[in-house]
């Protein structure tokens, strides 16, 4: 029996943990426990910035990372962080499977194998008013946290505040941030209703988390293994997803339940935020090359 | 318990490099190193490094050598003599006289320096020759002061409180917010033991201090003006969400050179002298982190702690028996060692046995500082006795027996804790719904 | 040879103060960068990467500083037994300082390592700054390698000389706590 160390940097309760702890179940049930995966949550292995990195390298054969955190070493990792590209769970799923080739290949590239990928809750817009058009959104102090969120506080014309994750509730409480971008579920674990009024649902993205495997290790596993590999990776992608599409709604009833309005964004704001959109497609393509007009062309011929 | 032969090993590998004097920060990667190599298959060197760049690259961690560099500087001013100046005429009716000086003294000082023995020489090198010159009990001047410089710990900025963050990821700034009141309550604590030493001791008799009006009490406190406005920026930046933790400490930096070019006690020579202390400290401090860092990624792999934590919660230990133990077992081991290894030392094994037993992260940092600040006292070593043996000459036994009651209010502060956690939970919870 | 040894004590002291006041600049661009940015955030400026560079800088203030708080006795080990020995203490130092050199220079070789692979693999910050990693990376070896270095000289002074020249500071080594 070989003892496989997984990593995860999200707490054991985060569905993504409880999916990827179902996982490890599933391969040590099914190799009949000649592999055991033992996860690790909550980053007490190795913090999430560092995981890719130990499982390339071999300091774990396996791992759990969201992989559009690494988009400055290719750009395809940030697929499915494009904003206003793909809106819902099922654009999710097909922008996904447009891209899974390309997304595999660089992965190969980097010594190692894609197991699985799940989907976060799509990306929201709090703010701390009505706002139903782009016009709303002048002026407006926005959490920028990386290059994406600071070219969509430009494009919209909010002005871009930085503010660390851990910091985003009392950016709020003191008015030093007025709107940001992130997942229903985000306000909802850090109680955002004391300090935000409204949440748009504008599933701007589905940012996705993948589970990969050491390329070498892989190698070395019989097709029998890798057989038991690939249906427990079937199985957690599928009940990954349910289960995303459960906490979605679990979050916004709770955020709307303590006195949140949890609205659909007006027709007018759609609009506005379809040509932001446009223009940071526009923006990957040119970082992403053909391979990047390829993925977005299938996407959008499905 | 198959976990039984890893936790022989472990403790004697580190009892070994520790006791024969390795330095804290490479006996943990020793220890660290012979876990990897015993326990498991992973190559041990690249995921020490790993972890190793994590741990010190971390943004978080910069709020540490910020802190220091404002306690050096702060140390080179004359602000201990303003502070004697402006607190004394304050203190001088009240029963136990200018022996507050000591406890508010630290107190005030502890809003602004992150360190227990920065605060303890500062406000020590004014406050013991002041009080001797009035008779004061010299064991009740040196264990007051031993005790209350403690609250450096407690009170933000506070390294101890820094360092427990980064170690378990809490935010910082949270932790600083749940120190303020149990801090100001172990000083109430202290203040009373010397109100009550006053009216029953027969040693208490010190000279009495020349009457002065309200008017000159009020003059005098001006000098208190300086401090006061370092505490507003440091400790009221942080309140009100204008500045996280390490932004916080980088006004202080500002601040504290800003107060010392006004008291002309800013010279190329004293800035050169508190950026190269910091340096040494932090460096110290940092070598220590990276070790631990290491040590609780070994800790991982042999899955030790885990098993510990279901061990604790097999055993149906209640709340308070946990923290029992735990307290116990801090006071021995801060006997031995620094709070800073000790902190680090333990929270591998002691953070998942906590989050299984229920216990809140933030209140359980304000525990652990108050069993740190516990060591800072007790033989054989303490880092207030040694600091206090340079300075009074006495020796470290009766600088230790001096400060006994100390510790003792300490312990008593411990069930003060437990009895109500919201001491420690209630101001960070509200810091965010501020007006 | 004594103008040899002369010359060679001179240089390595010269290096650890260097390493130091290396250290003591990446505190002080601490400060500017954790400045820097609360201004632009004041103005409404963004300063991509901050956080990125503040911890780059902190690494760089740790890793050169410690050979130069090794030589200060800056940091903290338990003297205890150290002390009770009395005559016979360079015996323990012997060890304290072969274990010490022994663990460093596995540091040294891992953190090299580390800086070769991160080059190799194309490892870029995941921060809006997208450094290269092994450009920071490359401080940790270097300063590693400077404390191997410390604590190779120092045992060797303890094997020949009989003593290390270090002299444990109690009072800084305080200044943590
Ligand atoms: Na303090
Ligand atoms: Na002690």
């Amino acid at each position: 029996a070989e003892k496989w160390d997984m990593p995860l940097a999200y707490p054991a309760t985060n569905f993504h943990s409880e999916n990827a702890a179902a996982f490890a179940a599933c391969v040590t049930e099914g190799t009949g426990g000649e592999i055991e995966i033992v996860t690790h949550p909550g980053g007490s292995l190795f913090g999430g910035a560092d995981i890719k990195r130990a499982v390339q390298t071999g300091q774990v054969p396996i791992g759990e990372r969201l992989l559009s955190a690494h988009a400055n070493e290719d750009p395809i990792f940030g697929v499915d962080s494009i904003p206003f590209l793909a809106t819902s769970f099922d654009d999710s799923v097909k922008l996904w499977s447009a891209a899974e080739g390309a997304v595999e290949e660089a992965l190969d590239g980097q010594n190692l194998v894609l197991l699985y990928s799940v989907p976060w809750p799509p990306q929201g817009l709090y703010f701390n008013k009505e706002v139903n058009s782009g016009a709303d959104m002048k002026g407006i102090k926005f959490r920028a946290y990386n290059a994406a969120t600071a070219k969509l506080a430009e494009l919209t014309g909010m002005l871009p505040v930085q503010i660390e994750a851990a910091e985003v509730s009392q950016a709020f409480a003191t008015g030093v941030a007025e709107s940001m971008i992130s997942s229903g579920a985000t306000g909802y674990d850090s109680k955002l209703w004391e300090n935000v009024s409204h949440f748009y649902e504008v599933d701007a993205w589905l940012p996705r988390n993948s589970v990969m495997v050491n390329k070498d290790t892989w190698a070395g596993l019989s097709d029998e293994t890798k057989k038991v590999f690939t249906d427990c990776s079937a199985k957690a992608e599928a009940d990954g997803l349910q289960k995303a599409k459960d906490y979605t709604k679990l979050t916004l009833d709770g955020l709307a339940s303590n006195g949140m309005k949890v609205l659909k964004p007006s027709d007018q704001l759609k609009a506005d935020l379809a040509l932001v959109g446009e223009a940071m497609t526009d923006e990957w393509l040119k970082a992403a090359g053909d391979k990047g007009k390829a993925i977005v062309d299938a996407f959008k011929a499905n | 318990m198959e976990t039984l032969a890893p936790i022989i090993l472990f403790l004697f590998v580190l009892f070994l490099l520790l006791g024969t004097g390795v330095w804290v920060g490479l006996a943990l990667l020793g220890v660290a190193f012979v876990g990897m190599e015993l326990f498991t298959s992973r190559p041990a060197g690249d995921a020490m490094i790993t972890v190793i760049w994590a741990a010190s690259s971390s943004w978080t961690l910069t709020a540490l050598p910020l802190f220091i560099w404002m306690g050096e500087i702060l140390y080179r001013t004359r602000l201990s003599e303003d502070m004697f100046r402006g607190l004394a005429p304050w203190m001088a009716r009240l029963p136990g006289g200018l022996l507050h000086t000591n406890v508010v003294g630290c107190t005030v000082f502890a809003a602004v320096s992150g360190s227990s023995a920065a605060t303890l020489t500062t406000v020590g090198k004014m406050s013991v020759p002041e009080l001797r010159k009035r008779d004061y009990p010299e064991k009740m001047v040196i264990g007051t002061l031993a005790g209350a410089a403690t609250l450096g710990l407690m009170i933000p900025p506070s390294l101890t409180l820094i360092v427990y963050g980064v170690t378990i990821n809490e935010s910082i700034t949270k932790l600083f917010m749940a120190g303020i009141l149990p801090g100001l309550v172990l000083a109430g604590l202290f203040m009373g033991y010397i109100a009550v030493y006053a009216k029953v001791s027969k040693n208490y008799k010190p000279q009495p201090e020349p009457q002065m009006t309200f008017r000159e009490k009020l003059a005098n406190s001006r000098f208190l003006l300086p401090v006061i406005a370092l505490i507003i920026v440091v400790i009221g930046s942080m309140y009100t969400g204008l500045a996280t933790a390490t932004e916080a400490a980088a006004l202080g930096v500002i601040g504290s050179l800003a107060l010392a070019a006004g008291q002309g006690s800013l010279t190329w020579k004293t800035f050169g002298e508190s950026l190269m202390g910091a340096t040494r400290t932090s460096a110290m401090v940092a070598l220590i982190l990276a070790g631990a860092a290491f040590l609780s990624l070994s800790m991982g792999f042999t899955g030790l702690p885990r098993a510990l934590a279901a061990w604790i919660a097999d055993m149906q230990l209640s709340r308070f028996e946990l923290l029992m133990a735990l307290l116990v077992f801090y006071i021995v081991i801060g006997c031995f060692l620094d709070g800073i290894s000790s902190v680090v030392l333990t929270m591998a094994v002691v953070e998942p046995m906590v989050r299984a037993a229920g216990i809140d992260a933030i209140w359980f940092g304000i525990f652990v500082v108050v069993v740190v600040e516990m060591a800072q006292i007790t033989p054989p070593i303490g880092f207030n006795l040694f600091v206090l043996q340079g300075m009074t000459r006495h020796e470290m036994t009766y600088i230790a027996r001096a400060a006994l009651p100390m510790f003792a209010l300490m312990v008593v502060m411990v069930f003060i804790l437990i009895a109500f956690p919201e001491l420690a939970t209630w101001l960070p919870e509200n810091m965010r719904t501020r007006p | 040879m004594i103008a040899l040894g002369r010359g060679l004590r001179r240089l390595l002291d010269g290096l650890y103060l260097a390493g130091g006041m290396i250290a003591a600049l990446a505190l002080v661009s601490i400060l500017a960068i954790i400045v820097a940015q609360m201004i632009a955030r004041w103005t409404g400026l963004i300063f991509p990467g901050a956080a990125s560079y503040a911890g780059y800088a902190m690494a760089s203030a740790s890793f050169f500083a410690f050979a130069h708080a090794l030589n200060r006795g800056a940091h903290i080990r338990v003297s205890l037994l150290l002390s009770a020995l009395g005559r016979h203490r360079r015996w323990l130092e012997i060890w304290c300082f072969g274990i010490g050199s022994a663990l460093t220079w596995y540091l040294s070789y891992y953190a090299i390592k580390a800086v070769y692979w991160s080059r190799k693999l194309n490892d870029i910050s995941q921060g809006q700054d997208a450094t290269p990693l092994w450009i920071p990376q490359m401080a940790m070896a270097a300063g590693a390698v400077l404390l191997a270095i410390a604590m190779t000289d120092h045992l060797v002074r303890v094997l020949v000389l009989g003593s290390s020249g270090i002299v444990a500071d109690t009072v800084e080594q305080s200044h943590g706590e």
